[in-house]
């Protein structure tokens, strides 16, 4: 199979190289022969002419003389000469005077006419004939005819021929032999080279390298080819490993994708979870207030009515037992009307309270500077303490009563526990961050910081100062009404100097208003 | 009508008789035997072509060739042709000399010495067979000199002649005596030789004999 693929180029060159070397030679035998055609016609005509010349001169005097016997034996001189069919001796006249046949050509030979030309020979029937004037004293005295025979050039250069072609074929033979061998300079170095090039096509194996062995146009052309193969596998081996890299990084991507996939959906589930988690919760969280939002309220609405009961029923006995009673008797009915009273303020409180999350009021434009003044004037604090507000207030539009419950509760905290006998109580204002933040500030007894939280929480109180009584609500009301609004309550304080109860409000829903208060106050 | 079968009659008798006329002259012209002294005379010119004078008798081809006839001839008007036919290049002038019998006659020793002169001057002497007897006198006189002496006697040769002429059969030939060219150095073409009948290459003289009738030499 190599063999069949690799006849071209060989046969291909030897072709070449026998088609020239044997048109040459065919050529060179060609010319040859015509040459020696040529050659040998001359030569015989050449002989011939002196052959004719030496009759002619020397039977010049027996022509002149006459003597036809003599011409005759000058004639058979010829005998010697073997081409020479006939001869003859014309004289000035045309007339054949003597004349010579080689033996057995009587028959065979046309005698010819005689022709008195420049040319003088002839070729023609197979015969050369020559005409040669016989001369004498610048007067031709007669011609010599001689007809040769050209059956023996014609032989002679069959010969050549013959030996021509037998060279030629030997030639043709070394030519092929030689081309057969040398084509192998060029052929063998192409053919691997192809050979390289099938390998390189065929497995994509571009580590293979042709060998160059000789310095011509097919050793650069090698060399360039291992050049561009060296290229070629240079920029493949990068590909690969670039395309490896890649891959590589793909699928470490890949895989990091997946696990952060798959944390994010395990997340996602979590968080799912979590949510659904929450809202049950929240759910549980909402049920379990409105349980108790509708607990407080049905057991305070509901504790109400026996306790007014109880209230009249100790009113009715203090006024008609009144003269049956002692003074210790009327002093217990005083207490359990005092306890009464304390009941009732209690479940007023707890009513107020599951009130903030059930009950929804209209909101409306209020001067805090207005609300303050009649919530002071509600509580009726003792002479010793006087209430200040610092500044101006802003209005604000929110629920009447519960603005007025925070107000009136941190107030009356204030005002119930102050031990000082110049009481100060400060009501402040200013902004922070889109909130409004109010302030209440005291001179107060203060509130240890291990208090802080607890002060916040339902039904907590501390030690109330002598003849004060406390339900515990009143903070955890602020607490959850401001919460309700979105804002914060928070106390500081130092004890033995005071403390000061925080809460902001959200300023963004009041901003108009606090425009239209400004007007209001320019117009005034 | 018949004034015109006989005019035309008349006319087909002339132009045969013309048509015969002619064809007699031509073949007298053209094939029939030339006179013998003609033949003789066209022989002498190719004596002159085949035989080579020594550089004593002048070569310059302006200077005509010389012929002398000793004696009576019977060439007459032969020689006519040579004249408009150059020899070798050169003209052909025949001088006719008396009878050598008749010049020692006379008795005028001056005059027949000046005509030896002048035939010592000719290249070839013709003899003829009146001077038969002179002949040897003849060429005596001419001692040295290259004169081809051409003559029809027999003994011609004997006498010291070089080319005889002869006729056999009709046919003229004629013999040679080389010896005696060879001693007025004149050199014969080896093919007139061969023409020869006879061919004398010995001095007959020293031999003191008869002709030596064998030593011919035809081809």
């Amino acid at each position: 199979m190599p063999l069949m693929r690799n006849i071209g180029i060989r046969l291909k060159l030897v072709l070449i190289t026998m088609t020239t070397s044997v048109t040459a030679l065919l050529l060179t035998g060609a010319a040859f022969i015509v040459w020696e055609q040529i050659a040998s016609r001359q030569n015989l005509v050449q002989e011939m002419s002196t052959q004719a010349q030496v009759i002619a001169d020397s039977s010049k005097a027996a022509l002149a003389f006459e003597d036809v016997k003599d011409i005759q034996n000058t004639l058979n001189i010829l005998r010697s000469h073997p081409t020479v069919v006939f001869a003859c001796i014309y004289d000035r006249n045309g007339r054949i005077l003597a004349s010579y046949y080689r033996g057995g050509a009587v028959k065979s030979v046309q005698i010819p006419k005689l022709q008195v030309d420049e040319k003088n020979y002839y070729f023609g029937d197979g015969f050369l004939t020559v005409f040669q004037p016989i001369v004498l004293d610048n007067e031709v005295t007669g011609t010599v005819c001689l007809m040769s025979d050209l059956t023996q050039v014609y032989a002679m250069l069959k010969g050549s021929a013959d030996i021509i072609a037998i060279v030629l074929l030997i030639a043709s033979l070394v030519a092929y032999i030689m081309s057969a061998r040398l084509q192998r300079i060029i052929s063998v170095p192409v053919l691997s080279l192809t050979e390289v090039t099938k390998i390189v096509s065929e497995k994509r194996d571009y580590s293979v390298r042709a060998i160059k062995e000789t310095d011509d146009e097919i050793g650069l052309l090698i060399e360039a080819f291992n050049e561009m193969l060296e290229q070629t596998q240079r920029r493949e081996s990068e590909l690969v490993s670039a395309k490896r890299q890649l891959e590589m990084g793909v699928k470490e991507r890949t895989a990091d994708l997946t696990v952060t996939n798959k944390k994010l959906q395990q997340e996602i589930i979590e968080r799912k979870r979590i949510e659904a988690r929450q809202e049950e919760l929240l759910e549980e969280i909402k049920s379990i207030n409105q349980e108790l939002d509708s607990f407080a309220y049905v057991v305070s609405h509901d504790l109400k009515a026996p306790l007014r009961g109880i209230a009249t029923l100790a009113e009715w006995i203090a006024n008609d037992y009144a003269d049956k009673l002692d003074d210790n008797g009327k002093e217990q009915l005083k207490l359990l009307g005092n306890r009464v009273d304390r009941m009732k303020a209690l479940i007023d409180g707890i009513l107020q309270y599951s009130r903030i999350g059930r009950v929804k009021e209209d909101k409306v434009k209020i001067d805090l500077n207005m609300l303050i003044r009649s919530v002071v004037e509600l509580i009726a604090p003792p002479k010793n303490i006087t209430v200040t507000i610092d500044g101006l207030l802003p209005t604000i539009e929110c629920e009447q009563t519960r603005i007025t419950q925070v107000f009136q509760n941190l107030l009356s905290n204030a005002i119930k526990y102050m031990d000082k006998t110049n009481g100060l109580i400060k009501v402040t204002c200013d902004e922070e961050k889109g909130f409004w933040r109010f302030g209440v500030s005291d001179n107060g007894p203060g509130i240890e910081e291990r208090h802080f939280e607890k002060i916040f929480q339902l039904f907590q109180t501390l030690q109330p100062k002598e003849g004060t009584e406390s339900t515990g609500i009143g903070l955890t009301l602020v607490k959850k009404i401001v919460e309700t609004y979105g804002g914060k309550v928070w106390v500081e304080s130092e004890v033995g100097k005071g403390s000061t109860f925080f809460f902001t409000l959200p300023k963004e829903e009041n901003k108009v208003v606090e425009n239209e208060k400004l007007e209001a106050n320019i117009a005034g | 009508m018949r004034h015109k079968v006989c005019k035309i009659l008349v006319l087909v008798v002339a132009l045969l008789i013309s048509a015969v006329v002619a064809s007699v002259e031509q073949t007298s012209l053209s094939t029939g035997q030339p006179q013998e002294y003609q033949l003789k005379a066209a022989f002498l010119f190719n004596f002159i072509r085949f035989v080579d004078w020594p550089n004593e008798k002048s070569t310059d081809t302006n200077e005509p060739i010389f012929i002398g006839v000793i004696g009576n001839d019977s060439f007459g008007d032969a020689f006519e042709p040579a004249k408009s036919k150059p020899v070798k290049g050169r003209r052909i002038v025949v001088e006719r000399f008396k009878s050598f019998a008749e010049l020692e006659k006379s008795g005028d020793k001056k005059r027949q010495q000046e005509e030896i002169e002048t035939i010592r001057r000719c290249h070839l002497l013709f003899i003829c067979s009146s001077e038969k007897d002179k002949a040897k006198d003849i060429i005596e006189s001419l001692k040295n000199s290259p004169v081809l002496t051409v003559g029809e006697a027999p003994g011609l040769l004997e006498s010291g002649g070089i080319i005889r002429l002869l006729t056999e059969d009709k046919k003229v030939g004629f013999e040679i005596n080389l010896y005696a060219a060879e001693q007025v150095k004149l050199r014969i073409s080896s093919q007139l030789l061969r023409l020869a009948k006879r061919v004398i290459k010995e001095s007959l003289v020293s031999m003191n004999g008869p002709k030596n009738e064998n030593d011919t030499g035809t081809l």
